[in-house]
């Protein structure tokens, strides 16, 4: 039995007045291993805590007992007492006899037996209690950005710009994202290309930053400080060391076929491409799957006309694997397949767009060179109808049930667009609701109705048959129940965000969860909303669920600070109380591996020895590094393998039986 | 000889020759008609002693993780409850299926000797042969056939799986079963007697207990390298003779086998005071296939354990605001 | 009532003191019980309480410990389904004590004597109340040896 020590604390009359403290400190100084008990008014001041520091030291106390208010107090600076004095501080265990006891108990005699029980509940488990130490974990100071768009570079600038080393892996040709791909922003109609460009550069000049464009994550293994991530970076078949970017190869490729993903395949690009003219980095890639050379073996135009000589036919992919302390997710989204959607003929007619592609058809570099004309015919369109909700707050199995939040104000902003240039064409909307929160959104979406009088009718559009070269949208007016027919030009579907159709694959290999429409999932909707369960990995941006630009730099900044916060610690100290396994007792079952919500077990290979016969044996190992100390675990272990340092089930049944007594 | 034992004593023969394993686990007939006992082969020779009747009630699949230990590949020959296990044990990790051959036993039911007995059947009785619900009594004196199920284990009436759900070779047709399944009557029973006699018959029951422990024994998901109720340093062992002592290893060793119970009865059947153990598996196999969709455990082990998953919109009892999931 | 069964009743009720064990995870319902404390809401000193770091922590080994040494309720109380601080945990509790419930109800054991509860850090209300209910439905069922371990004498 260790020597304990208690200490009771009056509170002044808070405790005092309800608990007969000398009551108290005669039952304490009869239970078994008490060899020291002292009552003091304020235990929380200098003077008490100098009482414990000495008591520990003149007493050699191996436990101590602070009987007071409630542990989420003052349990902290009494194990900074106990530390002071030279104990380890989990060695001292609070007795809550305040808030638990005579704050809510008016009878005298009731409360002082009760808090003499909690007192024998906390002498039994500190008997128990173990010396724990909190380990340090060495933290890799270099940071990992997954995703290239604008998310990713703000984060990665954020980081890079504090000193840290940043690898930005980007899976197309060249980092952007959809920003790059459109035309102006909201609400202040400045060029996107304009503000993005400049950053893009930044990233590729910047010291610290490194890019790993047209590459993916191939696996991520280790822990908070210490990831371990293998990246595959595809064969891009033109050396980014040698080429100079000139662009010959690109305009002489015989290869035409190919649709222009940049260009949402608006136009078409060569087997040998660069994404679009101011890509990062600005070398160009070839597409094997429709490269004469790769599928004839005969052409080679572009390696015949290399000033430098970088075309590499013979590139084969390359796995790098590299160290990490912290990453951030920054993967972006997409927008839905409209092919469920087949009442709105996007599939079938040239003149009904997304809102993408519409970006491009205006965008002054996209393929009609901002000239706004409808594909079918090159004519200027001269009714155009946008249809807002296209699958968004669509809870059939079609679409999703969100809203994707961003598209009433693109919507307005693309309406306006128009407007503004062409003021002729009659430009009408239908929505559901138009959502505006934001810094002078709802002024801006005003201004589309007020002064370029777009029409916005409240209302969805059941159907849209083409006719001649008219394409006649039947929808209703649900204000005044008139059912409209408008004979368009041009039909703009604003259709759903949604999450990156690998993004379950993503968090499989980071171990971190999506939601039911595969966004990430935060570690706090309210209060840790960049943070994802395991510790050191981020979320910055639409991965996590639709966002504009404003918001996702914002996430991006905080997801760097959090970043920042983390490498420039050398060191992590881990909680202590984390979960522990009895090899001899595990069976290897791996349920307590099942319900971990921190991946913290992982399965461990022991080789044993029975009668001769060496066989290979699983068992549950705990990284102490990723265990936040739950203990869910424990309860799933049936031999009770697994158990809790500082809530071990010893310490607790202990409690059981002092409270029982 | 029994189509199925001849086709059995075939298949251990050829796959022990070509090598695909090193031992085979099945039964053998001992001394009594009624006495048919695991084993494990290993010679050609001892093929020919393998045998399928309607006592091969012991289920060989948790002698895997002892024989498996010994680096072997084997052969085991499984009836339809046993697979469930089988595949049980593969979900807890406790066997490596790669090493491991199924020959699956499709199972009309096994007979229960105490019924035999009952029905004055035994005396000088040498042998029971069983094909399909045809039962055939073989004395000194002659032969009596009876049609029917009147002599299966009262877990095999209950049986819902007779045809194994995973092997590598069947060894005969599928049996189909037409009766109407009722749904647990037996715990509905219980569910359905007030408290203070429920308190009562199960107090009853868990007091009869001798804590042999050979319902923990026999069961094939009990496979636990050291018994929580076998390691003193667990603080939860106590062989003391009293009712809580009882109560408690009950209402644990029921729990540790939810969402893993195969329902294959064996906890009962060997228990020597006859405690209803399996009503107690049986109720909380209930519950989770109310609360949370059926779970036929061990059909499909890719399928997340009850108790190892959870939907946000699970039933609540302990809410009274929210109360969502599948009722 | 009449003066004798009211006596009858004061008597029993001196002679019956139950004991409530409470297990609380530490982020939710710990603190809601600290917070019915600085809002100083009464409820009786039968609960006891033992904090849990969460609800998912408590193994159905220390409910029938508890009952075994003489408890007459046992309640575990944590965060609101979603709020758990880790996350998942109390989604498990969740699941895991509604089969054990279930369970000891089924071998006679009343739902009163064993409930869970979720409590957030600000419903110290709600931790008052649900204590203060739990001991009157104990009260009302009485004395019960049920589970109990007779050879543990509990010190009143």
């Amino acid at each position: 039995m260790p020597r304990i020590g208690a200490f009771v604390c009056w509170c002044g009359t808070n405790i005092a007045g309800t608990v007969d403290i000398e009551q108290v400190v005669q039952a304490v100084s009869e239970m078994s291993g008490i060899v020291y008990v002292k009552d003091y008014q304020y235990m929380c001041s200098e003077v008490g805590q100098n009482l414990v520091k000495t008591a520990i030291k003149e007493w050699q106390l191996e436990r101590v007992i602070i009987a007071s208010c409630s542990p989420r107090m003052h349990e902290n600076t009494f194990r900074k007492a106990a530390k002071a004095a030279g104990l380890n501080p989990y060695l001292v265990e609070v007795a809550n006899i305040r808030e638990h006891c005579s704050w809510v108990h008016k009878n005298k005699e009731e409360a002082t037996k009760k808090a003499i029980a909690l007192i024998r509940a906390a002498v039994a488990k500190a008997s128990l209690n173990t010396e724990l130490i909190a380990k340090e974990i060495d933290v890799e100071n270099r940071a990992l950005v997954i995703g290239g768009g604008i998310a990713g570079i703000q984060t990665a600038l954020d980081i890079a710009e504090a000193g840290y080393q940043v690898d930005v892996i980007e899976k197309s040709p060249s980092i952007g994202g959809k920003m790059a791909q459109i035309d102006k922003t909201f609400p202040t109609l400045d060029c996107s290309a304009c503000i993005l460009t400049p950053k893009m550069v930044d990233v590729a000049s910047h010291p610290n930053i490194n890019l790993y464009t047209y590459s993916e994550i191939e696996s991520v293994n280790g822990f908070v400080g210490n990831f371990e991530v293998t990246i595959k970076q595809k064969a891009r078949s033109v050396n980014l060391e040698k080429c100079t970017g000139c662009g010959i190869c690109t305009e002489k490729c015989p290869s035409r076929k190919s649709k222009s993903e940049f260009d949402e395949g608006l136009r078409t690009r060569g087997a040998i491409y660069t994404p679009f003219p101011q890509a990062v980095p600005n070398v160009p890639v070839i597409d094997r799957e429709h490269c004469l050379k790769f599928n004839t073996g005969k052409c080679g135009i572009c390696e015949k006309l290399c000033p430098a000589g970088a075309i590499e036919f013979g590139q084969e992919d390359v796995l790098v694997t590299k160290k990490y302390g912290a990453v951030v997710v920054a993967t972006g989204f997409d927008i839905i397949d409209l092919d469920k959607f087949g009442e709105y003929q996007y599939q079938n007619h040239p003149d009904v767009l997304t809102s993408l592609e519409f970006e491009r058809l205006t965008n002054a570099a996209g393929p009609t060179a901002g000239k706004f004309i409808r594909p079918s015919n090159n004519k200027r369109p001269e009714k155009v109808v946008f249809i807002q909700c296209v699958g968004s707050r669509d809870v059939s199995s079609r679409g999703k049930s969100y809203c994707s939040k961003i598209c009433c104000m693109y919507t307005a902003k693309q309406a306006m667009l128009i407007k503004d240039k062409y003021p002729d064409i009659e430009v009408y909307v239908f929505y559901i609701d138009v959502r505006t929160p934001g810094k002078n959104f709802d002024e801006f979406q005003r201004r589309a109705v007020e002064e370029y009088g777009v029409n916005y009718i409240k209302g969805m559009v059941g159907k849209i048959f083409p006719a001649g070269d008219k394409l006649i949208v039947h929808g209703v007016d649900s204000f005044t129940g008139d059912t409209l027919k408008i004979e368009a030009d041009m039909v703009v579907l604003a259709a759903a965000a949604q999450a990156k159709p690998d993004a379950e694959v993503l968090g499989r290999k980071l171990a971190i969860s999506t939601d039911t429409n595969n966004f990430f999932t935060e570690a706090h909707p309210k209060l840790r909303p960049v943070e994802t369960h395991s510790a050191g990995i981020y979320l910055a941006g639409a991965c996590q669920g639709p966002k504009d630009i404003p918001e996702t730099v914002a996430q991006a900044g905080a997801a760097a600070a959090k970043v920042i916060g983390l490498l420039s610690k050398r060191k992590l100290v881990s909680n202590p109380c984390v979960s522990v396994v009895n090899e001899d007792l595990c069976n290897g079952c791996l349920s307590c591996l099942k319900i971990c919500p921190y991946d913290a077990i992982a399965a461990k290979e022991l080789a044993t020895n029975n009668h001769g016969i060496t066989s290979k044996r699983i068992v549950a190992k705990v990284n102490e590094a990723l265990c936040q100390g739950c203990g869910g675990c424990t309860v799933a272990c049936r031999p009770g393998a697994i158990d809790l340092k500082g809530f071990t089930n010893k310490q607790i049944t202990a409690e059981v039986d002092a409270l029982c007594h | 000889m029994d189509k199925t034992t001849v086709r059995m004593q075939q298949i251990a023969l050829q796959t022990l020759a070509n090598g695909e394993v090193d031992v085979i686990l099945g039964w053998k007939k001992g001394d009594e008609w009624y006495d048919s006992y695991p084993v494990v082969i290993n010679d050609i020779n001892e093929t020919a002693e393998l045998i399928w009747d309607a006592f091969c009630v012991n289920n060989l699949s948790k002698y895997l993780i002892t024989e498996l230990k010994k680096n072997l590949r084997i052969g085991v020959f499984l009836k339809g409850c046993d697979s469930l296990a089988f595949n049980q044990l593969v979900i807890d990790n406790r066997i490596d299926s790669e090493r491991v051959v199924i020959f699956g036993l499709p199972c009309p039911g096994m007979i229960d000797p105490q019924k035999v007995k009952h029905a004055g059947l035994n005396k000088g009785l040498l042998k029971v042969e069983r094909t399909g619900d045809k039962i055939v009594f073989i004395t000194k004196e002659g032969v009596k056939e009876y049609i029917g199920r009147s002599f299966d284990y009262d877990k095999c009436l209950n049986c819902r799986c007779p045809n194994p759900v995973v092997s590598k070779y069947m060894l005969s047709d599928a049996v189909t079963r037409t009766d109407e399944e009722q749904y647990f009557p037996d715990v509905t029973e219980i569910e359905k007697m007030p408290l203070e006699a429920r308190y009562d018959y199960w107090t009853k029951q868990f007091s009869k207990c001798i804590k042999c422990y050979a319902c923990r024994n026999i069961c094939p998901l009990c496979s636990c390298e050291t018994c929580v109720f076998d390691n003193i340093a667990a603080g939860v062992s106590s062989k003391a003779d009293a009712d809580c002592e009882q109560q408690f290893f009950h209402i644990i060793r029921a729990y540790h086998v939810a969402g893993r119970c195969v329902d294959c009865g064996e906890c009962s059947r060997v228990c020597p005071v006859g405690i209803p153990l399996e009503k107690l598996n049986r109720k909380i196999i209930k519950d989770i296939n109310q609360l949370y969709g059926d779970y036929t455990a061990d059909t499909d082990i890719a399928k997340s354990p009850p108790l190892g998953t959870y939907k946000v919109d699970d039933f609540d009892p302990f809410d009274g605001s929210k109360q969502g999931g599948k009722k | 009532m009449s003066l004798k069964l009211e006596e009858k009743a004061i008597s029993s009720k001196q002679q019956f003191e139950p004991l409530i064990v409470a297990f609380c995870c530490n982020w939710c319902s710990y603190a809601g019980a600290d917070l019915a404390g600085t809002s100083r809401l009464n409820y009786p000193a039968n609960i006891k309480i033992i904090k849990v770091p969460c609800s998912c922590r408590v193994s159905p080994n220390f409910v029938l410990r508890a009952f075994q040494r003489g408890a007459d309720g046992v309640i575990i109380a944590g965060c609101h389904p979603g709020d758990c601080h880790y996350s998942t945990g109390n989604y498990f509790t969740r699941r895991r004590f509604t089969l054990f419930a279930n369970l000891l109800e089924y071998v006679g054991i009343e739902r009163e004597k064993f409930k869970i509860e979720w409590i957030s850090a600000a419903e110290g209300n709600k931790f008052a109340t649900v204590m203060n209910e739990m001991l009157d439905s104990i009260n009302k069922l009485g004395p019960s040896r049920k589970l109990r371990d007779g050879r543990w004498i509990r010190q009143q």
